[in-house]
């Protein structure tokens, strides 16, 4: 049993109705294993709204008015927001070395568009941003960066641009001096002109009216997501990406995140060494 | 001989053909560039038309195989027979539509062709001869209707074995020629298999017969075919003069679990044939006979062959092999992880088929030495993620202290925590220091699995650390709290106490759960001026530790508490006055559910199921109609717990119509329990509803009979 909702005094029961109900709002799958996790991050929130059962929160998340907001809550304590700068590098040499030139040839004039889907506290998105600054992309041509996730208190982290030491884990200290400023005795704040790179809002990958403003993008990067999708829930997102990106585009998943078997509208390749999915006139 | 007549094509999930073999372009006249990346239903326009699509989809939606029969669908694609037929103008075509597995998926379709229209004509022929016979001999057409399903099942033998010969064939060289997938072929051979077509003898043939190719591929199917007649073939094919035949037939053997086989086995192993040693060794653990295993230790001390032999080992190995793999662990060079893993394995398979793996680590323990140990704890530095498990597990058995400062380095590690803590929590209190030090660790993980592993250890010393990582961590306040409740030691009660005045309200359940855990008989003392402290949080939480013990000097003072200007503490109050047996309550919950704000009305509702029926049905009758949802909710549920069947109509009523659905389940719930005939008919409506949970809510509570119970 949870060991939260046993000291709260929630009883079991129905524990799977909830998974299932959070699964099919938020695309993040709890099996079995992992049913006490989830009962581990609601049961604050079953209590703080007043009520002594599951059953009941399930029914608020479900039906009441004020379900939506409920739901803010909800993404805040069950997102992951395990994450760092210069994660999985080999992707991003790849975008801004071979990726960005070619559609800036190939599209002359035009604002290339960059979104990270889930980009937690910004690590994500601040490191693009860092890598197409290095490469002086940012001088040469329009680029547009925005950053979501469905938390909000993420989403107000990244606003607020201040990391601990577990965020620069694979950061060369040189950087984490150049970019950013010593904020606290274990905290650095992003360098105010690299985090105007970036726009931040919050969206669940679930709610495609959230989403479509977002997935128009060029390039998708949404790595480290789906490994806590269910198949159905990553095959809806892709699908979803698929139909508001435009007829060329890239999408970056992590590295244990194939589709191979879950898109037919994505092929993937191999780009500088690095695997990434490519919608283009030739997919179909 | 190689056949004509079978050919073979496969398709993927969306039914586009892959591969089109040489065999079919001969059948069909359609050549393998114009059928292969086409859409199935391109290649055979019709296909929809004859209603023969459903059949793919079946196959590639349940997983079964379908056989689209000669006498009855004639032909899949239509074409002319290679031989003219005075009878058939398109050829007759045996068609079997299988699903192609990869591991556990279904990638897509393997479907084969037989040309039978030389097979019918020769059977209406012989028909035509045995209608002529006097004796009449049951015909073989016929025998297919016959209502004796031992001539159906003769009949199709002789049929089948009329085609298997040439089918097999072309399913070998189908694979070997497109460099399929294996899966392919066993798919193809299953199919073959189920329509009682005799693949065994004739794979045998091609095991003994001149192409090299075809020998490897059906020593790979005898393995995959579960019968053990092929042995003594796969054992003379381990003499092969192709090496990758010996290969794949000292593979089968190990499937086909071949006792006969060990002697030539451990000869191959011998040998060090750095090709076929390895799958000697491998098949002698896969054929899993405990005799073996003695004969196996010898190649531990081989090392090109230690990692086979200690695999084979973990699956067949008895005490003699845990002495000689620990062994092997003390010495300074140890491959460590192999070892490991082999040792967790055979205690894995030691409990699930004796629960005798006690024994194994009792051997373990008796036998590892300071080199064995220091080996773990460094391999449990470097190793990968994927080979950390057995390392713990090893670990996790020792006394050492040196073994337990290890573990504790990893318990911020997700995938292992549960390994490490249950392996902390079996030293128990000998730990305690080394938690306490992971208090102060820099990741948060480790604090808190650190954290929950001193709860689940119960030892007082861990307190002090724990309460002053309340003031700098308050991430984990809750589990901190847990620990403390575990623990039960009145040291916590002040840090426990100082906890009632925040703001979360979760926070401060926590708190009052462990004081009440805690039960000391002095927090009477504390609790009484709690109750009239200028904090809201502070009375709420006071009001449930008095309402929970009943202290008699704060009942008053509870009482007077339903009156608070703060709702929080007046919801505290309502739901604890019902627990105190006291002839007011009844009174100050019908004030509350007639005129408070909802929170508390629907607290007043449901704290109305604790007392006597009587004294509140009316009242939660009336509070039916609440403008609030969840007043009306909690109402039905203590309504529900009276069975009072004066509230039939109006439950009858929000079951129907109510705005919400909630209020709809509980109140069909409520019926269920009071009117079995009114529920039945709203069990009618949700079932009708298409809202899931109200079908759910429907199927899933009995009906009791009609009338209230």
């Amino acid at each position: 049993m949870s060991l939260h909702s046993e000291i709260l005094g929630l009883p079991k029961g129905t524990e799977r109705l909830l998974a299932d109900l959070v699964h099919s709002r938020t695309g993040i799958y709890f099996d079995a294993s992992k049913i006490d996790l989830l009962m581990d991050k609601l049961s604050p929130l079953v209590v703080r709204r007043g009520f002594n059962t599951f059953l009941d929160y399930y029914y608020l998340l479900k039906y009441d008015e004020t379900a939506p907001a409920e739901w803010g809550n909800v993404m805040n304590a069950i997102s992951v927001g395990e994450t760092y700068f210069w994660r999985e590098f080999d992707q991003i040499r790849a975008l801004t070395q071979s990726i960005v030139p070619a559609w800036l040839a190939a599209h002359p004039g035009r604002t290339l568009r960059i979104w990270s889907a889930a980009c937690a506290s910004g690590e994500e998105p601040l490191t693009i941003a860092l890598a197409l600054h290095e490469a002086d992309w940012f001088d040469r041509a329009s680029i547009e960066i925005r950053g979501s996730d469905g938390s909000s208190v993420a989403i107000e982290k990244a606003i607020a641009g201040v990391y601990r030491e577990r965020s620069f884990r694979s950061l060369s200290l040189e950087r984490r001096a150049r970019y950013f400023l010593q904020d606290g005795p274990k905290t650095w704040r992003i360098l105010p002109e690299l985090q105007s790179k970036v726009r931040f809002s919050v969206a669940n990958l679930m709610n495609e009216s959230e989403i479509a403003p977002l997935a128009d993008a060029d390039i998708i990067f949404c790595r480290n997501v789906f490994i806590y999708f269910s198949e159905s829930s990553i095959s809806r997102t892709v699908r979803l990406f698929a139909r508001h990106m435009p007829a060329e585009g890239y999408l970056f998943v992590g590295t244990a995140e194939s589709l191979l078997r879950l898109t037919s509208e994505f092929e993937l390749k191999d780009i500088d060494n690095a695997f990434i999915y490519e919608k283009g006139p030739r997919v179909q | 001989m190689i056949s004509k007549f079978v050919g073979v094509f496969t398709t993927d999930r969306d039914m586009v053909i892959q591969v089109w073999d040489a065999t079919l372009t001969r059948l069909t006249g359609i050549h393998s560039d114009d059928a292969s990346e086409q859409p199935l239903l391109k290649v055979i326009p019709d296909l929809e038309a004859r209603g023969l699509t459903r059949y793919f989809r079946h196959v590639l939606e349940d997983g079964v195989v379908e056989v689209l029969a000669p006498a009855f669908h004639r032909y899949l694609i239509p074409c002319p027979p290679l031989t003219p037929s005075p009878r058939f103008d398109k050829m007759r075509q045996h068609v079997i539509i299988a699903p192609l597995h990869q591991d556990s998926q279904i990638e897509g379709l393997i479907v084969t062709i037989e040309d039978v229209t030389q097979r019918l004509e020769s059977e209406y022929d012989f028909a035509g001869k045995l209608d002529q016979q006097p004796s009449g001999m049951p015909n073989l057409m016929g025998a297919l209707d016959d209502r004796n399903w031992r001539v159906r099942r003769d009949a199709i033998r002789e049929m089948s074995q009329l085609a298997a010969p040439d089918a097999i064939a072309a399913l070998l060289l189908s694979v070997r020629d497109n460099h399929r997938n294996f899966g392919l072929l066993n798919s193809a051979l299953n199919v073959l298999r189920l329509t009682e077509i005799d693949t065994h003898s004739t794979l045998i043939d091609f095991l003994k017969g001149p192409d090299h190719d075809l020998r490897i591929q059906a020593a790979l199917s005898l393995g995959e075919q579960w019968d053990a007649r092929a042995i003594p073939a796969l054992l003379e094919a381990t003499r092969d003069e192709n090496v990758n035949v010996v290969y794949h037939s000292i593979e089968a053997l190990g499937k086909l679990r071949a006792v006969e086989a060990v002697d030539r086995l451990i000869e191959l192993a011998e040998s060090k044939d750095f090709f076929l040693a390895f799958p000697a060794i491998e098949a002698l653990g896969a054929i899993g006979h405990s005799g073996v295993s003695f004969r196996i230790i010898p190649f531990l001390q081989d090392e090109m062959l230690r990692e086979p032999a200690a695999r084979a080992l973990s699956r067949i190995g008895d005490e003699f092999a845990v002495e000689a793999l620990i062994a092997l662990l003390n010495d300074r060079n140890a491959a460590t992880e192999l070892i490991a893993r082999s040792l967790m394995d055979l205690y894995e398979r030691y409990e699930a088929k004796y629960q005798e793996g006690s024994y194994i680590v009792g051997l373990y323990r008796n036998s590892i030495k300071p080199t064995g140990v220091q080996n773990l704890i460094d391999a449990l530095a470097t190793a990968e993620p994927d080979n950390m498990r057995p390392l713990v597990w090893l670990l996790g058995r020792m006394d050492s202290p040196a073994a337990t400062r290890a573990l504790t380095w990893r318990l911020g590690s997700a995938e292992l925590r549960s390994e490490i803590l249950d392996a902390l929590v079996r030293h128990g209190s000998t730990v305690t220091e080394l938690l306490v030090e992971q208090l102060k660790a820099d990741d948060p993980e480790t604090r808190g699995a650190a954290v929950t592993a001193l709860g689940r250890i119960r030892d007082n010393r861990a307190i002090p650390e724990l309460t002053r990582l309340l003031e700098r961590d308050p991430e984990l306040t809750i589990p901190i709290i847990a620990a403390l409740t575990f623990i039960r030691d009145p040291a916590a009660m002040d840090p426990l106490f100082s906890l009632l005045g925040t703001s979360d309200a979760a926070v401060r359940r926590a708190a009052v759960s462990a004081l009440n855990a805690l039960g000391v008989p002095e927090m009477v003392k504390r609790v009484v001026p709690l109750l009239e402290d200028s904090n809201p949080g502070i009375r709420e939480a006071a009001v449930c530790i008095a309402g929970y013990f009943g202290y008699p000097e704060c009942i008053e003072t509870v009482f007077s508490l339903c009156r608070d200007p703060d709702a929080n503490v007046r919801r505290a109050a309502i739901e604890q006055i019902a627990y105190l047996e006291d002839k007011r309550a009844a009174t100050v919950l019908a004030e509350a559910l007639s005129g408070d704000v909802p929170a508390v009305r629907a607290a007043a509702a449901a704290s109305m199921s604790h007392l006597e029926a009587s004294s509140v049905t009316t009242r939660l009758i009336a509070a039916l109609k609440d403008e609030d949802s969840w007043v009306r909710y909690f109402t039905v549920r203590s309504l529900a717990k009276h069975r009072s069947p004066e509230s039939a109509p109006e439950l009858y009523r929000l079951a129907q119509y109510d705005r919400f659905q909630q209020v709809r389940i509980v109140a069909f719930e409520a019926l269920c329990r009071i009117d079995g005939g009114l529920a039945a008919s709203i069990a009618i409506m949700f079932r009708a509803s298409g809202d899931p949970d109200l079908q759910q809510a429907a199927t899933s509570v009995p009906l009791p009979g009609n009338g209230a119970s």
